[in-house]
């Protein structure tokens, strides 16, 4: 683990996002708070109506109507608090120092250009004087994750396979140097071998480059392999926020228990495994007070009806839930 | 029971400049599904496990070789007289968001084809209703909530089940479940592959799943098959708990390799096998379709094309699973459980 001292921390404070929906602003993030330490790779998991792409868009301040940021701030070193940004310091700032990967990159880039005209159009609007310089470094990283730079450049999106689309969605988020680097769901939609490619690449690039790296995803195995902090979101919140083998070796919170018990796997007992009970709740469902995990909880209590667990933390990471007090973590020997 | 024998299917792309271009899909492959049985297709994409999918429940024509359903082989039939055998195989889309027609209830996207059914199969009308709200049950969801819905309604798993449903109103011996679980939310997926092992006890219904997802295919329930399919050719075929715990062909193992490690209750396996280049560099036609791409190649692989057996190479020993490879040689490659 790199804990370069070049690499800003982001801490993420009390933050709210809500929805414009026909039944009033409804909360899609809910008081999250969130620290990246720096140098750390965290994967933010959560399945759908988690919140976690509108987290991430949050880092950008990027939340587009009918979303809005009705409270919290978004610090990162150097920067200050990403939510006070607006107008040209905003733009600046996405690609300069918050490097951001799309969900899908397959599709984020323009079909009618090449790979190099979309760099220059980069470059060129954010300012870059050496635009040779700029393409060397695009090239530089395009070899270093396995590709020839010049043809690369050269190609239209639809000559680039997934594994390599993916790769040049890498490149754009870095090539002009940004130390905070978010990336939704990276591997969705890639085969597994070129999935394991791009996730062997992502630690690598973060390791050399002194980043703090944000990993969304709904695939816990995509995370499981790189991330050096696991947080796991449901209904809008972060129910637990720690380091990674402790989260999945030894999860608190019922929601991460009952989901790691929910991976299809290829070793363990079939038998101990089984699915979630109901379904993950969407904006228009979910409870207006307390516990939102409580329909689907085994270890639902009088006080998960109507109070929201605060979060509190138990053995260097945080948990919220009010049974978690009570240690009953999924037993190791069932993976064994 | 339903077999295919050397069975190949060539695509040809629409020419550019260059002029056409001939894609093989399948590579004259052999299969068999057993009553109540379990087979998975499994391998990166476009290494045609969709297509044989679709083949078999006779939604795709194939150029050569023979499928023979309970002992009535389809290349004497003509069009209409296959009919009949492949309503037995039934699809299951990839998709819940797109496989239902999203201004139908439930109830008319059941109704439809129980409709057709009752007719086939002379019973009355009032049959209808009823065996949609058994239906229903049976794939566990409660049909007093669902069928005045429209799919909007209902959660992606919910309406999956649905469409496992619809395929049900056809008395199905086979579900061709193509990449079933990969869009359900992961806390829910264990529940349609535990349903689909359900159908299967309870039904007697045989199950062909499609998946790029080796781990998934051990849920399916006992006695499964599986046959690990690259570049159109079976590569390796044996029951699914042998081939993940003991494979022997390097693409075997290069896939159970790439799957992640979850940290903390897993450690990697001892021996991984990685590709030595990205699959679309490395097209070679001649000799073994993976030897580009495998880290143990010899000549002899560059030259010539292993076919499937129990062999087990130079100086090696015979297989309990079949394999084209003319080095077979087993390495622990999947994550081992961390014990406590």
């Amino acid at each position: 683990m790199s804990r370069d001292s070049a690499a800003p921390e982001v801490r993420i404070r009390d933050l709210t996002v809500v929805y414009n929906t026909p039944a009033g602003e409804l909360p899609a993030v809910s008081h999250v708070s969130l620290t990246l330490t720096p140098g750390t790779i965290t994967g933010v998991v959560g399945e759908s109506g988690s919140g976690k792409s509108t987290l991430a868009l949050s880092l950008l301040n990027a939340v587009q109507p009918p979303g809005r940021i009705a409270e919290g701030s978004v610090e990162i070193d150097g920067l200050g608090d990403v939510l006070r940004l607006d107008g040209e310091d905003l733009r600046r700032t996405r690609g300069r120092k918050v490097g951001y990967v799309f969900q899908a990159a397959q599709n984020s880039l323009n079909p009618l250009k090449t790979i190099g005209k979309q760099l220059l159009d980069l470059g060129r609007s954010h300012d870059v004087e050496d635009l040779r310089a700029l393409v060397a470094d695009a090239k530089a990283l395009l070899s270093r994750m396995g590709l020839d730079g010049a043809r690369v450049l050269d190609s239209h999106q639809h000559e680039l396979s997934g594994g390599m689309r993916q790769r040049v969605g890498i490149m754009l988020a870095l090539v002009l140097n940004a130390q905070v680097v978010v990336l939704d769901e990276p591997t969705t939609a890639l085969d597994m071998i070129t999935q394991a490619t791009i996730l062997r690449i992502i630690r690598e690039v973060h390791e050399e480059r002194a980043l703090t790296t944000l990993v969304i995803t709904h695939d816990v195995g995509a995370v499981a392999e790189v991330a050096d902090d696991l947080a796991v979101m449901y209904g809008g919140r972060v129910v637990e926020h720690g380091p990674i083998a402790e989260v999945l070796g030894a999860p608190r919170h019922p929601y991460t228990q009952g989901l790691i018990r929910a991976i299809p796997r290829l070793s363990g007992d079939i038998s101990l495994a089984r699915a979630l009970p109901g379904r993950p709740p969407t904006l228009g469902t979910l409870p207006a007070a307390g516990c939102v995990f409580r329909e689907r909880c085994e270890k639902r209590m009088e006080i998960c009806e109507t109070v929201e667990p605060a979060t509190a933390t138990y053995d260097g990471r945080s948990v919220a839930c009010h049974a978690a007090g009570r240690p009953a973590p999924v037993k190791r020997r069932e993976y064994a | 029971m339903i077999t295919g024998t050397a069975i190949t299917k060539t695509f040809k792309q629409r020419g550019n400049v260059l002029g056409k271009r001939e894609v093989p899909a399948l590579r004259g492959v052999d299969f068999a599904i057993k009553k109540g049985g379990a087979v998975s297709f499994i391998g990166e994409s476009g290494c045609g496990k969709t297509t044989l999918g679709r083949i078999i429940a006779g939604l795709e024509t194939y150029d050569s070789g023979e499928i023979v359903i309970d002992d009535v082989a389809m290349s004497g039939l003509s069009h209409r007289h296959r009919q009949p055998y492949f309503r037995r195989i039934q699809l299951i889309h990839q998709d819940p968001y797109s496989a239902l027609n999203p201004t139908r209830t439930i109830h008319q996207t059941l109704e439809a084809p129980l409709r057709l059914r009752a007719r086939q199969t002379g019973r009355p009308r009032s049959w209808v209703d009823a065996r949609a709200e058994e239906l229903l049950s049976l794939v566990g969801i409660d049909p007093g909530y669902v069928l005045p819905r429209y799919p909007h309604q209902l959660s992606g798993g919910m309406r999956q089940r649905v469409v496992i449903a619809r395929a049900l109103t056809m008395d199905p011996e086979v579900l061709v479940a193509d990449e079933a679980v990969s869009m359900i939310d992961v806390s829910l997926r264990l529940g349609i592959l535990g349903l689909l092992r359900d159908l299967r006890e309870r039904l007697g219904v045989s199950v062909l799943f499609i998946t790029h997802d080796i781990a998934t295919a051990r849920y399916i329930g006992d006695e499964g098959e599986l046959y690990v399919i690259y570049r159109g050719q079976v590569v390796e075929r044996g029951s699914t708990e042998t081939i993940i715990a003991d494979p022997v062909h390097p693409y075997t193992q290069s896939l159970l390799s790439a799957i992640p490690v979850l940290h903390g209750l897993e450690r990697p396996g001892a021996e991984q096998v990685v590709p030595t280049e990205a699959l679309d560099e490395a097209q070679a036609d001649e000799g073994c379709l993976f030897t580009r791409r495998c880290p143990f190649s010899t000549a002899r692989c560059e030259a010539e094309r292993p076919v499937l057996g129990h062999d087990g190479g130079e100086g090696g020993e015979d297989t309990e699973q079949l394999h084209a490879c003319f080095h077979p040689r087993s390495r622990s490659v999947i994550p081992q459980g961390v014990r406590a």
